[in-house]
């Protein structure tokens, strides 16, 4: 046995406990870095060397040393893509419900400021002119009151066409960071095998790539695929590859740029010329209220408005004013966005059913209507009148709104569960890394106590020639 | 979780989840309480919303009922004082015509009978074209303000009904019918009986006051009719009250807080919220640095 190679051997220990003397402090201090995995440092023996000097024919010197193998990034692949697919189906719930909910607080249902109400009192003017057929007040009051109705759906269709507005500039939004995050990643890809070719740690790129990773998942429901072995990951949106590698492909925003249009011409997430089916994250939560959500609202309202249209003009029609003139259009135009008040004065409301009389009946029949079996007898066999058509829209969008919270909250707790595991596995504990700190410390002191001990038997070796 | 490593991020995720959890809980108990309200929007309860939005409308078409019966009663109680001093004046003319079949009456005093019966033809025709907002209530549907032509004394009435609606189920004739109240032949026999008087011809004097006696009882039987109307109208305006009182009621039931149960619920997530901040306060201060010198 040679002291010297014990020396040797002593500083490798030293060595190495400084090392993970480093680790330990890098996961220290970034124990509350977001995205940050903790690092250990795998160490290995290392045998005696086959013939370390002349003089060593001693077979039982097998002590080499400790050598430090890799520092590993701990993080289960399994555990992160789940909690990858967690927050882009979050994502997608989250954007598609605040889309509703917006047309949601616009109806004011249940209340006294609602469409419901606003209707009610309109018919309810009828009633007051039926019984006084020739009063100015009374016929200025249904006129007054139908004009009411008419802003009101402007007011509920506008606000719609709004949030729809907003969440396509939302979705434009979503698009160019999608776009952004994924050329990001390439670089970092290309990062990450430059520096795995020269053998630099690559441990905080990858860190840095998992991040984007998750992003472009919440974005659009991006899906990791293996990765390479030189630690590159690709991405595909529903089987399409928009990181391959080093290459990051762009998605456009196309289609109509209103409400109107989306119907026949939706706005569409496309990748070159083929359309890019988004089945999740913030994109398709988007895409949903765009597509269906928002323009299925916009319609049933067109529809109340239109059985109010039909329901008033039809008998409108069958009456005279009191002046024997019959009864013409009382409400023109085509949906919500356009309904207007035909007759500007009370002489022109028919309130009467007999030409000629002053009978009021006519406006009894039209104030009638707010019973909706009276309405839906006079719109025809199977259909429902404009309070019921309401009612309806309202409970849809309540039932839908209330659906995708409750998924929310599911959601978030799945998301939660999956962010707890990740962080249990590759998050850094305090306690752990304290008493590591101690094991280095004292390994250090040992080693170095190795150290000074050789020195003073080599002293006592040396003196020996005196 | 058991196995599972604790982490400073996944104890902080978790407990941050649990805190938010019980927060939001006491927040929508909070805003419950503060509103009055638990069904704010269509989505905190569907069902709820429906039938809140139907009980809703329903308690504004009693409201209008209400007021519709209370146009009915004002119109009826119109046809009722026109018919009672309808009924007042026959009175005072059977009296002239009665007193005018005495003999020896000086043609003085025939004159001024005479003169009498035609002041009460007047105002019986005044009395005839009694307005409830510019409409006769006499005068059925027509398009104008008399039921009674003022001078020649001819009726101008359809007969056709005036109709309201006094509760979801029940419409109502709401004026009264000229011919009912004899609108058609009062004032012709009024004239004609001042004629009569003035040119004593005693056996249409006794022709006239049968007639008058007619005319007499039919306005009471239109003055009966409306008084059973009126307390038809009460009835209805009972049974429209307590509908809408009912309604009222229902719509509260649905959409509004059970306070003493919401004011549980928020005490007892209140503990829920200062126990998991006390948990999270006392395991996340310790660590093994407070152990090592």
């Amino acid at each position: 046995m040679s002291g010297f190679s014990t020396m040797n051997t002593a500083i490798s220990g030293l060595l190495a406990s400084q090392r993970a003397l480093d680790v330990v402090g890098q996961n220290v201090v970034n124990a509350n870095t977001p995205g940050y995995s903790r690092q250990s440092v795998r160490v290995s023996s290392v045998g005696a060397a086959p013939s370390s000097t002349l003089h060593s024919g001693n077979a039982q010197a097998v002590v080499g040393g400790v050598q430090i193998d890799t520092v590993e990034r701990i993080r289960d692949t399994f555990l992160e893509n789940t909690r990858v697919a967690a927050g882009a189906s979050l994502e997608a719930v989250k954007a598609q419900t605040s889309a509703l909910k917006g047309a949601e607080q616009l109806l004011s249902e249940p209340g006294d400021g609602g469409l419901q109400s606003v209707m009610d009192d309109f018919f309810n003017a009828w009633h007051d002119l039926a019984q006084k057929p020739t009063d100015e007040g009374a016929g200025a009051v249904v006129i007054q009151r139908a004009k009411t109705v008419v802003s009101q759906m402007a007011f509920v269709s506008n606000g719609i066409e709004e949030r729809w507005e907003t969440s396509l500039s939302e979705l434009q939004s979503t698009v160019s960071e999608l776009n952004q995050a994924a050329s990001d990643l390439a670089k970092v890809n290309q990062r990450i095998r430059e520096s795995h070719v020269v053998g630099r740690p690559v441990n905080e790129l990858l860190d840095q790539r998992d991040t984007l990773v998750r992003k472009l998942g919440e974005l659009a429901g991006g899906k990791p695929s293996v990765q390479s072995e030189d630690g590159m990951v690709s991405v595909n949106v529903n089987g399409l590859a928009l990181v391959s590698g080093v290459r990051a492909e762009q998605f456009t925003l196309t289609g109509g740029t209103t409400l109107a249009q989306a119907t026949t011409n939706p706005p569409t997430v496309t990748f070159g010329s083929a359309q890019v089916s988004v089945a999740s994250g913030k994109a398709a939560g988007l895409l949903a209220a765009l597509r269906t959500d928002l323009p299925e609202v916009s319609r049933q309202l067109d529809g109340v408005a239109v059985a109010l249209r039909d329901v008033v003009n039809m008998v409108h029609a069958t009456g005279s004013t009191t002046s024997a003139v019959p009864g013409g259009l009382f409400f023109d135009g085509t949906g919500a966005s356009n309904l207007t008040v035909v007759p500007a004065v009370t002489g022109q409301l028919a309130v009467a059913q007999t030409a000629g009389a002053i009978d009021g009946n006519n406006a009894l029949a039209i104030a009638d209507l707010a019973i909706d079996a009276n309405a839906e007898a006079i719109l025809g066999p199977g259909s429902t009148g404009p309070s019921g058509l309401w009612r309806n829209l309202a409970a849809n969008v309540g039932t839908q709104v209330q659906g995708l919270e409750r998924g929310l909250e599911v959601q978030e707790t799945v998301l939660s569960t999956a962010d707890v595991a990740v962080e249990s596995d590759a998050g850094v504990n305090l306690d752990e890394e304290m008493s590591s700190l101690l094991l280095f410390q004292r390994s250090y002191q040992a080693s170095a106590r190795v150290i000074s001990t050789v020195d003073s038997v080599l002293e006592t070796l040396i003196n020996l020639g005196r | 979780m058991t196995g599972m490593r604790v982490t400073t991020r996944s104890s902080t995720t978790a407990t941050m989840r649990g805190l938010e959890t019980n927060l939001s809980r006491v927040q929508r108990l909070q805003n419950q309480l503060s509103s009055g309200r638990q069904v704010e929007r269509p989505s905190d309860d569907p069902a709820a919303t429906v039938s809140s939005m139907k009980l809703r409308s329903q308690k504004r078409a009693d409201e209008q009922y209400l007021r519709n019966i209370d146009d009915a009663r004002g119109r009826l109680s119109l046809a009722d004082d026109a018919l009672t001093s309808m009924s007042t004046q026959i009175r005072r003319a059977q009296d002239l015509l009665t007193s005018s079949r005495d003999a020896a009456l000086s043609d003085d005093s025939r004159a001024a009978i005479s003169s009498e019966l035609v002041e009460i033809r007047k105002s019986v025709i005044d009395t005839y074209n009694a307005r409830w907002i510019d409409r006769p209530v006499f005068g059925g549907t027509i398009n104008g303000q008399n039921a009674v032509d003022p001078t020649t004394g001819d009726y101008l009435g359809d007969n056709a009904p005036i109709v309201a609606r006094i509760s979801r189920d029940v419409t109502m004739r709401i004026d009264v019918e000229g011919t009912d109240a004899a609108a058609d032949v009062l004032p012709d026999l009024l004239e004609r009986a001042a004629d009569d008087v003035s040119n004593d011809n005693q056996v249409s004097i006794a022709d006239d006051q049968r007639d008058l006696s007619d005319v007499l009882s039919r306005v009471l039987r239109s003055l009966g009719d409306v008084g059973a109307r009126a307390s038809q109208l009460e009835t209805s305006e009972q049974n429209v009250d307590s509908e809408r009182l009912d309604f009222v009621s229902r719509i509260s039931a649905n959409e509004d807080v059970d306070l003493p149960y919401a004011i549980m619920n928020l005490q007892t997530s209140q503990i829920a919220y200062q126990a998991s901040l006390g948990a999270a306060a006392k395991v996340m201060q310790t660590s093994l640095m407070d152990f090592l010198r």
